[in-house]
């Protein structure tokens, strides 16, 4: 065993160490004195720092200890209020609580409060006070990989949940129809953002599909986005006149979000049965693209504002003409907010991306390989994984009835 | 890169001139400047944003909230920016119906309420 004499905080960090850090919190001479002494003749390799007041163990907790041995009868605090303070202020560390004879039922008492074990001062021998530190910081660290395992699980079932939400099964019957969607969450995010989109194919054999995002990251963006999803697809089957469609998404974005400053943007196309004509409203959303040998976005005269942005806006439809032939796509801003690869703060932007598509599109590429092959591309343009979500959706007509 | 913010007042205005990257690791500093502004009892803000490399519908949240803010008190958010790229971003999000954008800090200061 070595022996440090208590430093204050600020010195300096201790370098991470094998030799098992224990800070030893007693305000009493000889018990002190024992507590180094049995492990003194225990010969193990333990570092003992002590300290004589809370106040001081205060300062020492943010280093690097793996246990602390708590004496609950304190000056300057008593009992299960010094193991609280000891717990609250380093929540990864074992506590191993040490009481007299006379108050053993305290040891239970703080047990149950979360420290890992207590010990009866004059009952320990070196061997045993040895292996109770061993075992609390052994108990301390399954329990914490424990606590880290059901986390990652509830953070996984909760991605599930708002991914089923955000990105539904297209409800799409004709065969005719080719629906592919891709979704990559962004990078330092371990929640999905509020990228949402959706297709659905009304009776009459028209075909509506949506794309959007709202603004920021994180749980709350992300479940406005799913009750956003939600609202336009119960609009849609609804057969309300699709140009109330945005209005209404609007109204349910003001009153359902946390702060004033959300927003969403949102694309929308109508379809009609026969291919022949489609109807765009657009959000304050990136441009749909028509791709064919060419490539062309919908004009910018088309744009509307973001929802939840002036009160009572209304989006007015863009008709465009339609021909089956075309492939449609669909996207959020994150496939265009990356860097292009030139090397300097460049951003790919809404043309860099049409170029590199266009490029792709020689190639004659599927709808499902030509999405993989973009994705890649941009991402590699960016030099690693993108900061936002890419939601993406193209739709491309067969000749199977 | 980082978000530069600095302050400045002309005649009855403040300026807020932004330089670098207004993203979602950034733009709470910006979020934080104007409501501070707000808070004491600011008005009528330029947001000048010709230094601005990079804004992202996150910073673009930042702008639509700072203008709520000042609007609740009868203020006004005038942005300054002639940059295509970053005027495009505020075409497509429809946001040029709803802020008052100048080509210079003079203009924007010498526009009527």
């Amino acid at each position: 065993m070595t022996e440090t004499s208590a430093t204050p905080r600020g010195a300096s960090s201790p370098p991470i160490v094998a030799k098992t850090r224990v800070l030893l919190v007693e305000d009493d001479e000889g018990d002190a004195f024992l507590v180094r002494e049995l492990l003194l003749d225990a010969a193990v390799d333990i570092d003992l720092v002590r300290v004589r007041s809370l106040a001081e163990a205060h300062q020492h907790l943010p280093e690097q200890y793996h246990c602390v041995l708590l004496d609950l009868g304190l000056p300057d605090a008593q009992g299960m209020e010094a193991l609280r303070t000891v717990l609250d202020a380093a929540p990864n560390i074992a506590v191993l609580v040490l009481t007299g004879l006379a108050d053993e039922h305290r040891g239970t008492e703080a047990v149950a409060a979360g420290a890992q074990d207590y010990l009866v001062k004059g009952t320990i021998d070196g061997q045993l006070l040895t292996r109770a530190i061993r075992y609390a910081v052994e108990r301390k660290r399954a329990d914490e990989s424990t606590r880290r395992l059901y986390e990652s699980e509830a953070r996984a079932a909760e991605n599930a949940r708002l991914e089923r939400g955000l990105l539904p099964q297209p409800l799409v019957s004709s065969r005719g129809v080719e629906v592919v969607t891709r979704y990559r969450p962004g990078r330092h995010q371990s929640l999905l953002g509020g990228d949402f989109y959706d297709v659905v194919e009304c009776k009459d054999g028209s075909l509506f599909a949506m794309i959007g995002d709202v603004a920021g990251h994180g749980p709350d963006e992300a479940a406005l986005g799913v009750c956003l999803r939600i609202a336009w697809r119960t609009l849609v089957l609804a057969g309300v006149d699709p140009d109330t469609v945005l209005p209404s998404m609007d109204a349910v974005l003001s009153s359902e979000r946390s702060s004033e400053e959300v927003f969403a943007t949102v694309s929308m196309v109508r379809i009609d049965p026969e291919q022949r004509a489609a109807r765009f409203w657009l959000a304050g959303h990136p441009l749909p693209v028509l791709l064919d040998h060419d490539i062309t976005p919908v004009p910018d005269e088309a744009a509307g504002t973001a929802l939840g942005i002036v009160d009572g806006d209304f989006w007015p439809g863009f008709d465009l003409e339609f021909d089956r032939t075309c492939r449609l796509m669909l996207y959020t801003d994150g496939l265009i907010e990356g860097y292009d690869g030139q090397g300097g703060r460049r951003r790919l932007g809404e043309d860099g991306m049409h170029r590199l598509l266009l490029d792709l599109m020689g190639t004659g590429l599927g709808a499902s390989e030509l999405t993989d092959a973009l994705l890649a591309e941009v991402r590699e343009r960016n030099g690693g994984e993108l900061t936002d979500d890419v939601a993406l959706l193209i739709l491309s007509w067969t000749d199977e009835a | 890169m980082d978000l530069s913010l600095s302050t400045r007042t002309e005649g009855d205005r403040i300026v807020v001139e932004v330089g670098g990257e207004i993203d979602v690791y950034t733009a709470p500093r910006l979020r934080e400047q104007l409501v501070d502004l707000v808070a004491d009892g600011k008005y009528h803000l330029i947001v000048d944003m010709e230094k601005v490399d990079f804004l992202d519908s996150t910073g673009l949240g930042v702008l639509v909230g700072g203008l709520k803010r000042v609007r609740a008190h009868d203020g006004s958010l005038r942005l300054v920016c002639t940059q295509e790229r970053i005027l495009k971003i505020f075409r497509i999000t429809g946001l040029t119906k709803v802020f008052p954008i100048h080509a210079s800090v003079e203009e924007a200061v010498n526009a009527s309420e």
